[in-house]
C-alpha cells in the first residue's frame, strides 16, 4: 500500500500543518508589505494608559499641534505596558516617550536609587519658580516627591467620599446627617441588614470592604492618620492608629458586629452584587463615579454621596485614592531648551480652566489647581448622585485630604498589612474572638512581623540610606 | 452477571464519566462564546443564553462586538500581525533551531562541548531577567517598534537547539549519514533528504509550540512594540481590558477571535503534534 503522502506534492520532510504555517507566512507577509506605508512619527511623543485621559487629550494636542508648537504625538498604552517599558527605558538608560502620565504605584518603583537616578527630571526648583507649588494642592504633590524633590506635575486630587444606596436608605427612613463616625455609620444603618428573606443571613451589608483588598485599607488607615511610611520614608508599619484601625476593619468583617461584605470593584462579579443592592456603601474617590455610570447604570439616580465617616468625632471626613501626574523623562532632555519645550506643553494640558473643565465634566475629576475651584461647573447637579453638586461635595473635602509618601517599598508594606489584616480576620473567625482588647494585640502582633518584613527589604538597599528611608 | 452485560456496564461508565469531563470543561467556553454576542447590559442579565418565557431570546443577543472589533478597534490588523509573527518565527525558527541542533548532535568541531554546555545554561535564564538589557540592546540595534525586535531574538531559542540536539542524536544513526555522502549528496542535501525526514514529528512538534508561543507572547510584544498599528492579538485583546472601563462583550469576542486561529491549527497538526511528543517515549 502506498503511503498517503507519497499523493501529495508536498517534501517527504514537510509535516502538512507546517506547510500551512508557511502559506499563512507568505499571505501574512504580502498583507504587511502591501500596507507598510508608515505615518510619519511626530516629533515628541506623549504617552498616556486610562482611555478617557486619551480621549480628553486627544483634541488638545492635535490643537497644540496646529498652533505651530513643537508637534506631539499622543499614544495610549496600557498600564501594565506603559510601567514595563518605562523600566526598561529607565534601567537601560534608553528613551521612551518625552512625557509621561504615569499612575501612582508606576512612579514610586522608579524611586528606588539614588536620587540622581531617578529617570523623571526634577521639576522643584521650576515648580518653585512658577508659583506651582502654592497654586496646586500641597496632598497632590506628595506620591511624586521623594527626598524632598518633587518629580511629576500633579494630575488630581481624589478625595475619597461615601457613594451609598440612597433610594434603600431614605426607604429605610434613615438620616444619613446622624452620622458622624464610623460607629455612628453601623449603629444608624444597621436596619438596612435585617433578613427578610429569613436564610439566616442579612440581605445586604452596609460597606463594600474585604480584607484582600489593598486599596479600602490604605483608604481607612490614611484617613486615620496611619499608613506605612513617615515623612522621612522610614516604616511605621506597628504605630498604634495602624493597630486601632486593623483591630476595627477586623469587627467590620467577622463576628456579631459584621457589616461588610466583599462586591470588587471593576469585576462583572462585583458591579452585579452592587447593582442588586447587596452592598449599601462603597468608597467613592472622585473618578468612581463616572466608572460606575458607564459599568452600572441601573443605578443612575439612586446614589448619593456623604463624607467618609471619621474615626474620632471632629477627624478627617475624607481619604485619597489613586493618583496620576505628569512626568519628563531625562532621557528626553538631550539639549539646551528640550525642557522648555516639554515643560510648556505639560502646563499646557493640566493647568488651564479648559482641561479643569474637561477633567471634571468628563471624567469626574476635581482639578487640584486650587484657583479653579470656585468655578460654578462644581456645583452643576450631578443625575447619578441624584442631583448632587458631586463636584462641590468633593472640593469642600479636597484640603483636608491626607498627604501619602511615595517609597519605593509602599506597594510592599501595603501587601504585608493586608497580610496582617487577612491573618488577624482569620483568627478571629477561628477563634471567635471578637472584642477589641484582643484583636488590637493580635494586630500589634502581625503589624510588627509586617514592620520587620519591610525594615528587612529596605535595608538590602544600600541606595536609601540617602533617603534616610532605611530604618 | 454475565461478561457481556459487564463490558456494556464498564463501556457506559467510561462514556458517561468522559462525557461529563468533556461537559465541566467545555462549560467555560460555552459561557466565552454566548458572553462575547452579548452587550454589557445583557452580560450581566443572563449567564449563559438569555431565556424569557423557557425559551432562549436570541433577540437579545448580538454580533455587535465582533462589527466593533474590527470597525473600530481594528483587530484584521492584529490578526494579520500575529499570524505574521508567528508564522515567520515558527518557520524559521524550527529551521535554525534544526540546523543548530543538527550540528552539534553530528559535527566534531573545537569547542562542541562548550557550545552544548552554553546552550543549555542558556534553557536556565528566567525571561523576565533579561527584559531591561533585551529592551537595551534592541535599541541600540535600532530594532525597537519593529517586528525584526520581536523575530529575531525568538529565531534559535536554546530549549529548540537542544530539542533538536536530542532527536538527532537518538533518531538519526551516523551510518546513514555516511551512506548518503558516499552517494554525492552535499551537506545541504544530506540535511534536507536524509536529517529532516527522521526528525519529521520534531519538526511538527516544535513548530506548533513556536507558533503557540509566539502567538500567546504577551510581555515581549508590550515592551518592544510601540505603535497600536504593529499590536499582536495577545496585546490587541489585552488592550480591550482597560484599567476602569470594561466593555465585556467585547473583551469576550475579542478572546474568540484570538484562540479559533490556533484551535484549527492546532486540529490540523495534532497528529504530528502528539507523535513529536511521544517520540522517544517508547524504546525501539
Amino acid at each position: 500500500m502506498k503511503d498517503e503522502r507519497d499523493r501529495t506534492i508536498l517534501p517527504e520532510w514537510l509535516p502538512p500543518g507546517a506547510a500551512i504555517v508557511a502559506g499563512l507566512a507568505l499571505i501574512s507577509t504580502s498583507v504587511l508589505l502591501a500596507g507598510a506605508a508608515r505615518a510619519p512619527s511626530r516629533e515628541k511623543a506623549m504617552w498616556t494608559f486610562a482611555r478617557p485621559h486619551y480621549l480628553m487629550y486627544e483634541p488638545r494636542v492635535k490643537e497644540w499641534n496646529a498652533s505651530g508648537h513643537t508637534p506631539f504625538d499622543l499614544r495610549l498604552l496600557s498600564l501594565p505596558a506603559m510601567e514595563r517599558r518605562m523600566m526598561a527605558s529607565f534601567l537601560g538608560d534608553v528613551p521612551c516617550a518625552d512625557v509621561l502620565e504615569v499612575e501612582r504605584r508606576g512612579v514610586s518603583r522608579t524611586f528606588g536609587g539614588p536620587l540622581e537616578s531617578v529617570g523623571f527630571v526634577d521639576l522643584t526648583d521650576t515648580l518653585k519658580k512658577e508659583g506651582l507649588l502654592e497654586e496646586i494642592n500641597a496632598p497632590s504633590f506628595s506620591p511624586w516627591t521623594t527626598r524632598g524633590r518633587v518629580f511629576g506635575l500633579p494630575h488630581d486630587v481624589h478625595p475619597v467620599m461615601l457613594g451609598y444606596r440612597a433610594d434603600l436608605v431614605e426607604a429605610a427612613g434613615i438620616d444619613v446627617s446622624k452620622i458622624e463616625t464610623w460607629e455612628d455609620f453601623a449603629r444608624v444603618m444597621k436596619p438596612l441588614m435585617a433578613d427578610k428573606n429569613g436564610d439566616g443571613e442579612p440581605d445586604r451589608f452596609l460597606l463594600n470592604m474585604w480584607e484582600t483588598n489593598q486599596d479600602h485599607l490604605e483608604v481607612l488607615l490614611l484617613q486615620a492618620g496611619g499608613g506605612f511610611f513617615d515623612e522621612h520614608e522610614r516604616p511605621i508599619l506597628d504605630n498604634p492608629v495602624n493597630v486601632r484601625v486593623l483591630a476595627t476593619i477586623a469587627t467590620w468583617l467577622a463576628g456579631p458586629a459584621r457589616i461588610a461584605a466583599d462586591a470588587p470593584n471593576f469585576t462583572a462579579a462585583g458591579n452585579k452584587l452592587k447593582a442588586d443592592g447587596y452592598v449599601v456603601a462603597s468608597f467613592f474617590p472622585d473618578w468612581m463615579g463616572d466608572i460606575w455610570k458607564h459599568e452600572i447604570p441601573s443605578l443612575g439616580g439612586k446614589m448619593k454621596l456623604m463624607p467618609l465617616p471619621a474615626w474620632d468625632k471632629g477627624g478627617r471626613r475624607t481619604s485619597v485614592w489613586g493618583g496620576t501626574m505628569l512626568g519628563i523623562p531625562k532621557t528626553a532632555v538631550q539639549k539646551p531648551g528640550d525642557f522648555d519645550k516639554l515643560w510648556e506643553f505639560c502646563k499646557a494640558l493640566y493647568i488651564s480652566d479648559q482641561f479643569m473643565r474637561d477633567l471634571y465634566r468628563e471624567g469626574g475629576i476635581v482639578t487640584p489647581v486650587k484657583k479653579y475651584w470656585s468655578d460654578p461647573i462644581f456645583d452643576e447637579p450631578n443625575a447619578y448622585f441624584s442631583g448632587q453638586p458631586a463636584g462641590r461635595l468633593y472640593i469642600n473635602q479636597a484640603p483636608n485630604v491626607p498627604m501619602r509618601n511615595s517609597s519605593p517599598y509602599n506597594t510592599f508594606a501595603m501587601y504585608r498589612v493586608v497580610d496582617a489584616l487577612v491573618k488577624l480576620t482569620e483568627e478571629a473567625r477561628q477563634a471567635k474572638r471578637y472584642d477589641m482588647a484582643t484583636l488590637e494585640a493580635r494586630a500589634r502582633v502581625f503589624l510588627k512581623e509586617a514592620q520587620a518584613q519591610v525594615e528587612s527589604a529596605i535595608q538590602r538597599n544600600v541606595f536609601m540610606d540617602q533617603a534616610g528611608g532605611g530604618s | 452477571m454475565s461478561l457481556r452485560m459487564t463490558r456494556v456496564l464498564a463501556w457506559i461508565w467510561t462514556r458517561g464519566v468522559l462525557l461529563l469531563a468533556a461537559v465541566l470543561t467545555l462549560i467555560p467556553f460555552a459561557w466565552l462564546v454566548a458572553s462575547s454576542f452579548k452587550s454589557n447590559e445583557e452580560f450581566f442579565r443572563s449567564t449563559l443564553l438569555p431565556v424569557e418565557n423557557r425559551r432562549i431570546a436570541w433577540e437579545r443577543l448580538t454580533t455587535e462586538p465582533y462589527a466593533r472589533l474590527f470597525r473600530e478597534m481594528d483587530f484584521s490588523r492584529g490578526l494579520v500581525n500575529s499570524l505574521f509573527l508567528s508564522s515567520v518565527t515558527g518557520i524559521v525558527a524550527t529551521l535554525c533551531c534544526a540546523m543548530g541542533g543538527y550540528a552539534l548532535a553530528k559535527y566534531k568541531f573545537r569547542g562542541r562541548g562548550l557550545c552544548t554546555a552554553l546552550v543549555l545554561a542558556a534553557v536556565l535564564i528566567p525571561p523576565p531577567l533579561i527584559i531591561a538589557p533585551t529592551y537595551q540592546l534592541l535599541y541600540r540595534l535600532d530594532l525597537l517598534d519593529s517586528f525584526a525586535g520581536l523575530i529575531l531574538p525568538a529565531l534559535a531559542p536554546a530549549f529548540g537547539v537542544f530539542l533538536f540536539r536530542q532527536a538527532i542524536v537518538s533518531g538519526v544513526p551516523n551510518d546513514l549519514l555516511e551512506a548518503a555522502r558516499l552517494d554525492g549528496a552535499g551537506e545541504w542535501r544530506t540535511f534536507v533528504m536524509v536529517v529532516l525526514p527522521l526528525v519529521r514529528p520534531m519538526i511538527g512538534t516544535f513548530l506548533m509550540v513556536t507558533f503557540l508561543g509566539m502567538w500567546n507572547n504577551f510581555i515581549a510584544p508590550q515592551v518592544i512594540i510601540q505603535d497600536p498599528a504593529r499590536f499582536p492579538l495577545s496585546v490587541a485583546v489585552a488592550e480591550l481590558r482597560r484599567g476602569y472601563y470594561n466593555d465585556y462583550g467585547l473583551q469576550m469576542a475579542g478572546t474568540v477571535v484570538s484562540i479559533v486561529p490556533v484551535m484549527i491549527l492546532f486540529l490540523v497538526m495534532q497528529k504530528d503534534f502528539v507523535s513529536g511528543l511521544t517520540s522517544g517515549a517508547v524504546k525501539a
